[in-house]
């Protein structure tokens, strides 16, 4: 057998022109889909850890959100739900939960979009009202690289790279909606929406914004629904059905709502390569059954000296399969590459290179499949070829 | 099973061959029978269409006949399945072919030793690897072990043929054509050293030629003509014939 593979592998190397066609054949098709599935995968994972980050059970948020109405970094600005529905939802979970011993944390945060002042420069910015004491019960993990968290009137914490991006220090001033609030503290990088938005006390901000008795999400967190999908399904069931005009949804939930579109469109592109695969496996069988054909006096005289059949289709499929085996690693490594280069010049997810061991074997049984499907019909049929015709036939590479 | 002379080794018996070609049936031996013997050097003579092939390739179980039987060692070969064939070849036989070039990426040495990348030698004592360079060296190749066959003049290519034949130690070895293409000092090297294995290692030896020149350095020429057998004509004394 070792023998048998070695041969196969001399030949790769003999015919390298031919070698490197079938390569490219297998490469294009396993690049293309291993780019597509991690690219997805890589946006999947960062909403995710993105969803993971606001360390919250439950999301619930007014209904119909439409896509439009979401911001550039990812909240909604434009709906409100009123405060009073708060209540309503703590008492469906109390009675889902049915463990008075299991705390309910409740966060609400009102967004705003507005024109801020930063000296005499206006910045669009996302402003949120948040009540700093039940944040920090619910994100324990919620820290600031300098400053303090507000403890007055008119005191601001401001998301990480809103504020090196904007040079901003503490004790700066920045003026939202005519009123100054004092730089105070400068939020840790948490690589999502909150690196970009100012934080201000959430009744400073219902007042200033003439939104009182309004929230744009409300967050609920129990480790109760957190240990036990069955009851977090039954609260997201029952808050949807008896609380009109929200949506409730897990952090998991709302990641997935907001790329419906994007998996179907991943779907559509898959469907694509599909064609591609189909396409390569025809390439291939043609390059192969050009390759055999001009080989078919070898394989009268591998049979003279003592090949057997499935020796011959050993020493064959070895060859189509080691040359699928290498087009699926460089296909996939491609596929990093060129994944890395979408997020870095186009995407922007930050996800960086992220190897996913799966989806390298899926590339190598790709690869190794579209060689089998397409080279085994030739190399079955020509190693049955008797040494008579081998030597009688006209057929040249 | 039918047990034959000592010195017999292969028999064809009233062997008939056609084949079914979409103008009708053509007849490419008729009622060919033959005795070869071991250490016979056996020439097989005629004009294109004669079936000089067709007979090498049913003598050395290439091709099996339409009718009549082929006897080897007292064994009918023209029976066995493809499978036992296989094996059979292996054992006994060893073919040179005008068109078969070695493998072009393996060396000299390499396409030599090519048949034991395919079963394990028999009751072989010694260094294949060394047996090989030896038979090498013996048909004046001892230069060429590493070059490959892109490196080789036709006469070198066909001497590392005979090279790949030889390595098996094969009862009989069968060449179809195997001077053609070549110089007439390359012809004369083919035959003689056919002549000496077929004398010194007992080896049977049947080819096929158009060259009479070459064709009378065999012990028997046995001459067909549009697959009939015209006559097996006796050599008096070949060696002396040798340049």
């Amino acid at each position: 057998m070792k023998q048998l593979i070695v041969l196969a592998i001399k030949d790769i190397l003999r015919r390298k022109g031919k070698s490197l066609y079938l390569l490219l054949a297998i490469v294009i098709p396993v690049a293309i889909l291993s780019t597509i599935l991690l690219t997805f995968d890589n946006a999947d994972s960062s909403l995710s850890d993105l969803a993971s980050k606001f360390g919250f059970t439950l999301i619930i948020q007014p209904k119909n959100v439409r896509i439009d109405k979401i911001n550039q970094i990812g909240v909604n600005t434009a709906e409100y739900i009123p405060m009073g529905m708060v209540g309503e939802v703590e008492k469906i979970v109390c009675a889902i939960i049915h463990n008075p011993k299991d705390k309910i944390i409740t966060v609400v945060r009102l967004y705003i979009e507005e024109g801020i002042f930063i000296g005499k420069s206006k910045v669009d910015s996302v402003v949120a009202g948040v009540d700093f004491k039940t944040e920090l019960a619910a994100k324990p993990s919620w820290a600031l690289t300098e400053g303090r968290w507000p403890t007055g009137e008119r005191e601001a914490v401001l998301g990480g790279t809103y504020a090196s991006s904007r040079k901003i220090s503490l004790n700066d001033t920045v003026t939202i909606s005519g009123t100054g609030f004092t730089v105070v503290g400068i939020l840790q990088n948490y690589n999502s929406s909150e690196d970009y938005m100012i934080f201000a006390p959430f009744d400073e901000v219902q007042k200033l914004f003439d939104k009182t008795g309004l929230v744009s999400v409300i967050n609920i967190q129990n480790i109760s629904l957190d240990k036990d999908k069955k009851l977090l399904r039954a609260a997201i069931e029952d808050i949807n059905k008896n609380i009109p005009n929200v949506t409730a949804l897990s952090p998991q939930q709302f990641s997935t709502m907001k790329y419906t579109l994007l998996k179907k469109t991943l779907k559509f592109l898959i469907a694509i390569v599909a064609a591609t695969i189909a396409v390569s496996i025809f390439s291939i069988f043609n390059i192969v059954t050009s390759v055999l054909y001009s080989r078919v006096k070898e394989i009268g005289l591998l049979k003279t000296v003592g090949a057997s059949r499935s020796q011959l289709l050993t020493i064959f499929l070895s060859e189509y399969l080691t040359i699928g085996m290498i087009g699926g690693i460089i296909g996939y490594s491609m596929g990093l590459f060129m994944t890395y280069l979408l997020d870095s010049f186009l995407l922007k997810l930050g996800a960086g290179i992220r190897l996913n061991l799966l989806y390298l074997l899926m590339a190598l049984l790709v690869g190794v499949l579209c060689s089998f499907i397409s080279s085994f019909y030739p190399t079955h049929r020509l190693s049955k070829i008797k040494i008579t015709e081998s030597f009688r036939t006209q057929w040249e590479g | 099973m039918d047990k034959t002379d000592s010195g017999r080794f292969l028999e064809l018996r009233e062997v008939n061959k056609t084949f079914n070609l979409p103008s009708g049936e053509v007849t490419a031996l008729e009622y060919i029978s033959l005795t070869i013997n071991r250490g016979e050097l056996v020439a097989l003579v005629g004009p294109s269409g004669s079936g000089k092939t067709t007979l090498l390739n049913i003598i050395g179980a290439l091709d099996r006949p339409s009718k009549g039987e082929v006897v080897l060692e007292g064994t009918r070969i023209d029976t066995l399945s493809e499978e036992d064939l296989v094996h059979f070849r292996r054992e006994k036989f060893s073919f040179i072919f005008q068109d078969a070039k070695p493998l072009r990426m393996l060396n000299v040495l390499e396409n030599t030793l090519l048949p034991f990348n395919f079963f394990k030698p028999k009751n072989r004592i010694g260094n294949i690897k060394s047996e090989g360079i030896e038979i090498i060296k013996s048909l004046g190749l001892g230069h060429r072990l590493y070059h490959m066959p892109s490196q080789l003049s036709g006469g070198e290519i066909q001497r590392v043929a005979i090279a790949r034949a030889l390595i098996t130690h094969p009862a009989m070895i069968l060449a179809d054509e195997p001077t053609a293409n070549l110089d007439r000092g390359n012809r004369l090297f083919v035959i003689d050293t056919f002549h000496r294995l077929s004398k010194e290692k007992g080896i049977a030896i049947v080819f096929s030629t158009h060259d009479l020149e070459i064709a009378n350095r065999a012990d028997r020429i046995v001459h067909l003509k549009d697959g009939v057998f015209l006559k097996d004509e006796a050599l008096a004394c070949p060696p002396c014939k040798v340049a």
